[in-house]
């Protein structure tokens, strides 16, 4: 019962009680301290990330609780999986946070019910996005209203062990690589046979932001803006089958390999030491550099043809968000603004949730990032005519119709399904699962 | 009966031990040796990944690190701002107090649906076997809105509160099993002299069910140090985090992650419960023995 | 022995015909409440609202993050007729549990009996067969799973270096994945097993002293007092795995990432059911498929308290 310390009373009693009990006081004095005003207006932030990403924020938030006294920040972080059924479980309590931080995919789901506010009247006075590039701001919008502020850009990259490649002296996949380069390259590495089960690249068929990569180099894209699927069934069926050919070729892993991928860092090929080259994105190149051994370098996607282009898109690796019900909206633009904003945060923030979209914390970090940062900002700010403008944001269900996208190319993989009655199977599934009401 | 197999000389024990072959005993012990490796291989492989380096967790198939850094230890434990022995605390506050509230609340139950009869028993038994079928995760939602108007999100109480009403129909099932066990003859003899339900409940009931009470009060102890979704949607504030929850903050599919610290402090959330496992179990096995009910 | 214990009736434990001193103590039902009044302030203050609210949403429609919308049986009907993952799910869900229940109690019951016997080391013994349920469900034993049934993982070194054969990569194969979890839910054997333990721990060892005196072998003291003695213990055992393999949802979540894949080969039914609520916004639906799992298990719960009657001996 002593744990049942009220929120609001817990700085300075809850914390001389555990002492009490617990008699750990060191390590609960540093750090958690924070000044014990009751008529703080505190403001409650939730984001998904691990402990680094967590130290940083906590960070920045205590320079913003320095520079704004009469407001306090509490951070609870969580990580991916478990993130979003507390989000929900908190929304649909009416008792989210005040500050969230959103998914470009889920921000739509969000915004569509009404669960977080649009941010439209901040922007100016409150919330600062003068130094946004006005393509990046309108990242975070949902049917015209400005949902969700990026927090960094990024864009999908291939993850490529530069070591493999130096070591069979092959030249690294540049921005002048095609798919059939590629497919070459990969062929050649596993030929090359450095270890038992080694493979040139890994298999790409089920990741759908490949997958939408190879649309747009086609003139096409994932979804049209009113929501639809904007591609037929020939496109899937041959992007099945281009990858069936490399798989035949064995420049990719068969499917039960290529299965162990859950498509996060440390289940990825390149991690397992099983593939040259894996793919992602650009942001996440700091996991991949701290859990491989091998030197870890990004590469764009190749292109389909040497003229084709446009595949690439910058896009908010993550977003901030504000709770629809939230007495402190105006307080929380005001911190997102901070966050986004200030030279001081930024320099504790760095290129942690990717490339900061002001260009004027930008200019102010290049000369303090580490060689990480400088590749991702590099990879990022360079990938010229291969990146074209953003998507229309995806529908309400495109979560349901990736999961079907991916089961579909298991399935093709593991050869229980031929590439066309795959597509055929599939499109028709994406426009059900969109159609659906309930 | 004897625990140890090493016979003593001119015992029954001895003369059944030399009875049986020599070879025998060696099979056995070396099945279960055997046995013992695959049930301990995953506590090795989980040492083993605390201590080598992170690059090699995932891309190296033997347990032998490549060299041995007990760094992640440290660096688990203080790694947050919170340190694990926080943590620790928390998980086994709410850990012992469920327990209380398992046993006593669980135990009267079931001594009502397995030795006093009433009205619509049937029908109330029925019940409590429901409530153990619909999966948590759609009557999360209700609970949680439930709590939070009761003002109990961010505290400990509706991981511990419900515990002491007998939620865990598990424990109220697995009673009654054990009570129903227990000869008639004796509570009826206690009948017989005048005793009360209660005093039959206080003085036969529970001494005698030793093994039964001490099995729950591990199970309740190990599965709500386990727990870690509760804690994830009821706890908000870091201070207030369990080990369990603690040990989620260590990695991100997302982003950069802290597997040897992971390791690391995943084995040390299981030395307290493996030492619980170690003491408690002379009581949940010699209970009865001790006891020595005779008919 | 045996013969003296009366079977008795379905739910509950009801005593048949009993000598007049206890029907005197059990006149009336106010012990009895008495007895129950935690449990049944818990039921209707924590749990029974939930589970009647999650009644009603499985008629609705229920994004979770608006108000819910009635949809009569649509829900259902959707379910029954046009949801090719519910057969699916079905399916997988069926299978482990009719593999992974009978293995796991055998394993348990067969654990139990040998350490129940006097066996130089025994507490060493036990705790370590209890090890593996310790570790729960844990993003470790996601990782240590893997890299147990993964194309190089130790069952395929063993499978090389003992016969030459090279395995496929278990765990990520739509024909053995499931397979691997059955092996986990055996593996961890540990509750039931210390179950059993005090179970056997009840049976007076008189018993077994008066029946070796009468010559009668291992086998057959198994067969006659140790089984029929521990029937309640085996019932309970099988009622709750059973309840709890039909549940069964995270050893699939974190092992598949969340997805039950490859292609739906590990998409329990609790998985499925989490998805539809979490992942897709569709709490009613979900909640609709809920309630038909309930059916199905208390289906299952009622003929096993009916078939009871015939093989599970209570002493009272």
């Amino acid at each position: 019962m002593s744990f049942h310390a009220k929120r609001r009373h817990f700085v300075a009693g809850h914390i001389d009680r555990r002492q009490f009990l617990a008699g750990c006081s060191a390590t609960l004095a540093l750090g958690l301290a924070r000044p014990a005003l009751s008529q703080q207006q505190r403001l409650r932030m939730i984001f998904w990330g691990s402990q680094t990403r967590a130290e940083r924020t906590y960070a920045a938030a205590d320079l913003y609780m320095k520079a704004h006294p009469g407001t306090g920040v509490d951070g609870e972080f969580l990580g991916w999986n478990d993130y979003w059924a507390k989000l929900a479980t908190q929304t649909a309590g009416g008792n989210a946070p005040d500050i969230i931080q959103m998914d470009y995919r889920y921000i739509v789901e969000y915004a569509g019910r009404g669960a977080i506010a649009p941010l439209d009247d901040f922007v100016g006075s409150t919330l600062n996005v003068a130094d946004f590039d006005p393509l990046q701001v309108d990242s975070g919008k949902v049917d015209g209203k400005l949902y969700g502020i990026s927090l960094g850009a990024n864009s999908v990259a291939m993850m490529v062990n530069k070591a493999v490649f130096e070591q069979l002296k092959l030249p690294l996949p540049d921005a002048k690589t095609t798919w059939e380069d590629f497919s070459k390259l990969a062929a050649e590495i596993t030929d090359a046979g450095i270890r038992r089960g080694f493979y040139g690249a890994a298999d790409g068929s089920k990741n759908e932001q490949i997958f939408e990569n190879y649309l747009r180099q086609r003139g096409k894209a994932l979804y049209t803006a009113d929501g639809q699927i904007a591609f037929d069934a020939a496109d899937v069926a041959e992007w099945f089958d281009m990858w069936a050919k490399l798989r035949e070729a064995g420049a990719v892993p068969p499917g039960d390999i290529q299965e162990l991928d859950q498509q996060n860092i440390d289940t990825s090929l390149l991690t397992q030491n099983k593939v040259a080259v894996a793919y992602a994105n650009s942001n996440e190149l700091v996991g991949y550099r701290k859990l491989n051994k091998d030197p870890v370098v990004l590469a764009n996607f190749p292109r389909l043809t040497a003229e084709s282009k446009g595949g690439h898109y910058r896009k908010p690796a993550m977003l901030f968000s504000v709770f629809a019900k939230s007495p402190n909206q105006k307080a929380a633009a005001e911190f997102i603004s901070y966050f986004v904003n200030d030279l001081e945060a930024a320099k504790v923030l760095g290129t942690e949730r990717g490339i900061p979209e002001s260009s004027k914390v930008r200019d102010a970090l290049s000369g303090t990032l580490d060689e990480t940062g400088k590749a991702m900002l590099a990879y990022v700010s360079g990938l010229g005519d291969l990146a074209a403008k953003l998507p229309p944001s995806p529908p309400k269900a495109a979560g349901e119709v990736l999961i079907a996208f991916q089961r579909t190319a298991s399935g093709v993989a593991f050869g229980s399904q031929s590439s066309s009655d795959a597509a055929q199977a599939f499109v028709t599934e994406a426009a059900e699962i969109l159609k659906r009401k309930t | 009966m004897t625990i140890d197999a090493r016979p003593k000389p001119g015992s029954l024990e001895a003369e059944q031990a030399e009875r049986r072959p020599l070879w025998r005993s060696l099979l056995i012990h070396a099945a279960l040796i055997a046995m013992c490796f695959v049930m301990i291989y995953p506590l090795l492989w989980m040492v083993s990944a605390s201590v080598r380096p992170q690059d090699e967790i995932f891309s190296s198939a033997s347990l032998i690190p490549s060299a041995i850094d007990w760094g992640a230890y440290w660096r688990g434990w203080n790694g947050l701002r919170v340190s694990f022995g926080t943590f620790f605390l928390n998980s086994f506050v709410i850990a012992a107090l469920a327990v209380i509230g398992n046993v006593l609340a669980c135990s009267l139950t079931a001594f009502a649906f397995a030795r006093l009869e009433f009205f619509g028993k049937r029908f109330w038994f029925a019940i409590m076997l429901v409530t153990l079928m619909l999966p948590y995760q759609v009557t999360l939602i209700p609970q949680y809105v439930l709590f939070l108007k009761l003002g109990w999100v961010d505290t400990i109480l509706p991981l511990v509160v419900p515990k002491f009403l007998a939620a865990d129909a598990f424990f109220i099932f697995l009673m009654v099993q054990f009570f129903r066990g227990i000869p008639r003859e004796l509570d009826e003899a206690a009948m017989m002299d005048g005793c009360s339900a209660w005093r039959i409940y206080w003085k036969i009931m529970l001494p005698l069910s030793t093994p039964v009470l001490a099995t729950a009060a591990v199970f309740t102890f190990i599965w709500t140090w386990d727990d870690f979704f509760g804690p994830l949607i009821y706890l908000n504030d870091m201070r207030q985090y369990t080990v369990m929850l603690g040990l989620r903050t260590f990695t991100d599919s997302t982003g950069e992650s802290d597997f040897g610290g992971l390791f690391a402090m995943s084995v040390a959330s299981l030395v307290p419960i493996f030492l619980l496992f170690l003491v408690f179990q002379r009581l949940l096995i010699e209970g009865i023995a001790t006891t020595g009910i005779k008919r | 022995m045996t013969e003296a214990a009366q079977p008795t009736l379905a739910a509950g434990g009801e005593s048949v015909g009993r000598a007049s001193g206890w029907s005197r103590f059990a006149e009336g039902s106010g012990p009895g409440y008495l007895f129950l009044t935690p449990w049944l302030i818990g039921l209707f203050c924590f749990t029974l609202g939930p589970i009647v609210y999650s009644f009603y949403l499985s008629f609705t429609r229920f994004d979770l993050l608006t108000a819910p919308d009635w949809v009569g049986l649509e829900n259902y009907r959707r379910i029954l007729t046009e949801d090719p993952k519910f057969l699916a799910s079905m399916r997988v869900t069926f299978l482990y549990v009719l593999f992974s229940v009978p293995l796991k109690l055998a394993f348990a019951l067969a654990v139990a009996m040998l350490l129940n016997k006097g066996i130089k080391g025994l507490t060493l013994y036990r705790a370590l067969f209890y090890l593996p349920s310790l570790l729960g469900a844990s993003v470790a034993i996601a990782i240590l799973w893997r890299a147990i049934f993964s194309a190089d993982g130790l069952i395929n070194q063993l499978l090389w270096s003992l016969f030459g054969i090279n395995g496929p990569s278990w765990i990520t194969n739509p024909k053995y994945a499931l397979w691997t979890l059955v092996a986990l839910g055996v593996w961890q054997f540990g509750s039931p097993m210390i179950i059993f333990l005090a179970g056997l721990r009840q049976i007076p060892q008189d018993m077994y002293e008066a029946a070796s005196l009468d010559g009668a072998s291992a086998w057959r003291q198994f067969w006659k007092i140790t089984l029929p003695l521990l029937t309640p213990i085996v019932f309970f055992n099988v009622i709750i795995q059973t309840i709890e393999a039909f549940k069964s949802f995270t050893p699939a979540f974190i092992i598949s990432g969340g997805l039950g894949g490859p292609v739906n080969s590990t998409l329990f039914y609790a998985l499925y059911l989490y998805q539809e609520a979490f992942s897709f916004f569709r709490m009613g639906y979900a909640s609709a498929l809920a309630w038909i799992l309930l059916v199905i298990i208390s289906v299952f719960t009622a003929i096993s308290f009916l078939s009871s009657r015939y093989w599970v001996h209570y002493d009272d």
